[in-house]
């Protein structure tokens, strides 16, 4: 056995984060760590990557009792951890990144950059990554900056590497390079812990899966002895009812349509309708330019051709106020970036896109009418928090993400744009931003919804848009299946012609 | 709780403490006075400055423009112009100075910090070259009521400081304005995909920063009776220093009218008292630069 925790607790101030976290890792194993948010994964793994310090309970290394004090003490025992949120230096090289601490030192404290280069270079051939030793981290996508925490690991001996929801930022592609390394680092008889929320993806890859709930090790099997339903049931501790699938409601007239949109190159004459009532899928890989065209919708970047309409109208929109003049609202990708101001109070939160609503005399606020309308659009979104002034921050990611629905909706908005709206969030919270979907369809609203879980879109839209390289390859309605979309989302045929047919 | 009501309860010790060390010279109306006196450029600075710290940035030109609103305020009474007109002109100099500032940092998408670095500069100069380096004298005597007289009893100064006081916080608590002011300092690419004018709104948290600023050039001038081009030198810190240690953040999203406040009577006290207690100047600056560390540490832990 390489690694194996005993009854691990861990407690933060007066929160319970681990009451009896259970676990243990073999050589050559790909282990599964599943869990809702909030259940102590991520705790539980950066205790053994000596982030945190358990308060009480054992962890053994190869059979040995240890404690860990710092990271540096996990590292030298050969346990590396992939975080999150990329931790490495973006401004320096890869060769850079994979040695940073542990550069080769030369007398007088010189670094050989030359020597270094080389060894890099020789671990990125090895493995066949797809990586240049000169390159800049900064400019890496996601899974180029995993790439490079995985070079780090091997290059440092690690023995168990730890990756923390590595795919939840990454293409389909992408993902598949992330697992074909894994495989390599399996061969190498390497203990691999994947902590993720898109478990059918990685039973290619997984041997075995523990779920934690409420800080607890609930379940522990090999990943072929289960069912995917059954994971479900440990991770949520309750019977879910099947599987979500949206009822489509009748679309009424058109409120966003779009007229050859263009914006080389990542975007090329784009156009589409979206009908009151309608929830429009919009599918494709990374870089397909799918939240591109979202952007451009919203005025966050320039359009260099074609025309939008709202309700029929031809539009200019230059800019997200613009947009939000025409009752346009875009839900971005990353919440906390660019959704919520997580330090605020949630409900200043909701009221922020439209605070006419809760003045009096046109510019006085009036703190009671804005208390009892953020808790109306609380208790209608069921969003749970102790009270609308709890901040947005400590929202779980489903309810943040409510918030963020919440402004828009007491803003009026009619055409809402959801850039991967489930991203991050657990399972049994996304089927209720399905509901919320749903609800604002039937009350009217066209939605345009960009995701790349393909389960999603076939549970949630009413037809589908696939999107290549920034271009609509296709559309497809609702009941057809995922690996209809990946070919269109991939392959070049048939869409070639579609191109031969606009110029 | 009580880690947030800790400068508070910081100021009240200091009171008491000072009360008791001090007796017959820290409880009397002249000394409690000259507190005022003393403190409300600086509290007045500090309240702008809490509006532009909410909103994420920082202004670094208060004293600079605190000297350009105070000689070119004078210089408007030394040509025979009503003392209105002098301090309108103060106020609006200020504002000219604040909004620049602010358009400065939106246009140019430069971070305020360089951006009011630069204009520090600037202000300061363009002061010096106005005036030659040389101060206003020609005042009109009663000017001087603005910084030394009294209304019912208390120094004029603290009702025009409480004023100003009440409309910021109104501004920050009621009005869009201030809303806006926190959601772009707490998240100002959030602001900006919810439609919220981020550029207009940061100007004019700026513009509001440099009227009071100018306002408090106008007292200082008035106190001094002079017009001096080189006063206000080292103010911003004192006022930057209010608002952090009355748990505003640099990071933007975070402050309030009564912590400022607190934070610039706090400051005011540590220099009254050593004053009283005869400490020695050296000494009291110390004094006041752990001071903020000390309130910036124990609001860090308080958000732990």
């Amino acid at each position: 056995m390489l690694l194996q925790l005993d009854s691990i607790q861990k407690r933060f101030g007066g929160v319970v984060a681990l009451r009896n976290g259970q676990m243990s890792v073999r050589p050559g194993e790909v282990h599964l760590l599943l869990g809702e948010n909030g259940a102590g994964k991520s705790t539980l793994m950066k205790i053994v990557a000596g982030m945190h310090q358990p308060d009480s309970g054992a962890i053994l290394w190869k059979g040995q009792r240890v404690s860990f004090r710092s990271p540096a003490e996990a590292a030298r025992v050969g346990i590396a951890m992939v975080h999150q949120e990329s931790l490495l230096a973006p401004h320096l090289s890869v060769a850079e990144n994979i040695f940073l601490g542990r550069e080769e030192r030369l007398p007088l404290g010189w670094v050989s950059r030359r020597r270094m280069l080389e060894a890099a270079r020789r671990l990125i051939a090895d493995h066949h990554f797809p990586l240049q030793a000169e390159w800049r981290v900064g400019q890496l996508s996601p899974a180029g900056k995993q790439l490079v925490e995985i070079c780090r690991a091997i290059q440092h001996g690690s023995s168990l590497l730890i990756f923390d929801e590595p795919t939840s930022s990454l293409s389909e592609t992408e993902t598949q390079e992330v697992f074909r390394i894994v495989r390599t680092l399996k061969e190498r008889q390497m203990g691999v812990i994947y902590i993720t929320h898109r478990l059918e993806e990685l039973r290619a890859v997984g041997d075995r899966v523990t779920v934690l709930r409420d800080g607890e090790t609930v379940h522990t099997s090999l990943l072929s002895e289960v069912t995917t339903h059954q994971i479900i049931q440990h991770m949520v501790g309750r019977e879910l009812s099947g599987l979500y699938q949206r009822t489509p409601a009748p679309a009424g007239e058109i409120l966003l349509q779009l007229q050859g949109l263009s914006r080389k190159p990542v975007l090329k004459n784009i156009s589409l309708t979206v009908r009151a009532g309608e929830v429009v899928g919009l599918a494709g890989l990374i870089g397909a330019g799918r939240t591109e065209l979202c952007r451009a919708i919203f005025g966050l970047d320039p359009v260099e051709s074609g025309k939008i309409f709202i309700r029929g109208q031809a539009v200019r929109i230059a800019s997200p106020r613009e947009a939000v003049t025409q009752d346009l609202a875009l839900i971005p990708e990353d919440r906390q970036r660019a959704g919520l101001a997580t330090a605020l109070p949630l409900g200043h939160n909701i009221t922020i896109a439209d605070l006419k609503k809760i003045s009096r005399l046109g510019f006085f606020l009036d703190h009671d009418a804005e208390r009892r309308l953020t808790e109306h659009y609380v208790a209608k979104l069921r969003i749970r928090c102790s009270s609308v002034r709890q901040l947005a921050g400590r929202l779980s990611g489903g309810n943040q993400q409510k918030v963020v629905i919440a402004k828009w909706l007491l803003r009026g908005a009619k055409v809402f744009l959801f850039d991967e709206p489930t991203r991050g969030i657990d399972i049994g919270a996304k089927v209720e931003v399905y509901e919320v979907i749903d609800e604002l369809a039937r009350a009217g609203a066209a939605i345009l919804m960009v995701s790349s879980e393909l389960p999603e879109l076939l549970q949630v839209a009413d037809r589908i848009l696939v999107m290549r390289q920034g271009e609509i390859t296709g559309e497809l309605t609702r009941g057809t299946t995922q690996e209809e979309i990946m070919r269109l989302a991939t392959l070049p045929q048939g869409g070639a012609t579609m191109e031969g047919d606009r110029e | 709780m009580i880690q947030r009501l800790l400068p508070f309860l910081t100021l009240i010790l200091l009171f008491v403490g000072l009360s008791i060390a001090s007796p017959d010279n820290f409880l009397t109306k002249t000394n409690l006075s000259s507190v005022v006196r003393q403190t409300a450029v600086i509290n007045l600075m500090a309240l702008g400055m809490t509006l532009v710290i909410i909103s994420g940035g920082i202004d670094l030109s208060v004293g600079s423009i605190l000297a350009m609103g105070g000689l070119l305020g004078t210089m408007v009474m030394e040509k025979g112009q009503p003392i209105w007109l002098g301090v309108a002109t103060g106020i609006l100099v200020g504002c000219l100075c604040g909004w620049l500032n602010g358009f400065l940092t939106t246009r140019l998408k430069i971070s305020p910090f360089i951006v009011t670095l630069g204009t520090l500069g600037i202000y300061r100069g363009l002061t010096l070259i106005i005036s030659n380096g040389l101060p206003v004298h020609q005042i009109p005597p009663s000017f001087s009521y603005l910084g030394e007289g009294n209304l019912l009893g208390v120094p004029f100064v603290l009702w025009v400081l409480v004023a100003c006081a009440v409309t910021v916080h109104a501004i920050l608590e009621h009005t869009r304005l201030g809303r806006y002011a926190f959601a772009i300092g707490s998240n100002p690419e959030a602001a900006h995909y919810t439609g919220i004018p981020v550029a207009f709104h940061t100007t004019a948290v700026y513009a509001i920063c440099g009227m009071l600023t100018g306002l408090g050039g106008m007292i200082e001038a008035s106190r001094l009776m002079t017009g001096q081009p080189t006063a206000g030198q080292g103010y911003e810190l004192q006022a930057i220093a209010a608002v952090v240690i009355g748990g505003g953040s640099l990071r933007g999203g975070e402050g309030s009218v009564v912590g400022t406040l607190i934070g610039a009577f706090i400051m005011g006290l540590l220099a009254n008292g050593s004053d009283l207690l005869g400490i020695s100047p050296y000494l009291q600056q110390a004094i006041i630069g752990a001071v903020i560390i000390l309130a910036v540490s124990v609001d860090e832990l308080r958000k732990r």
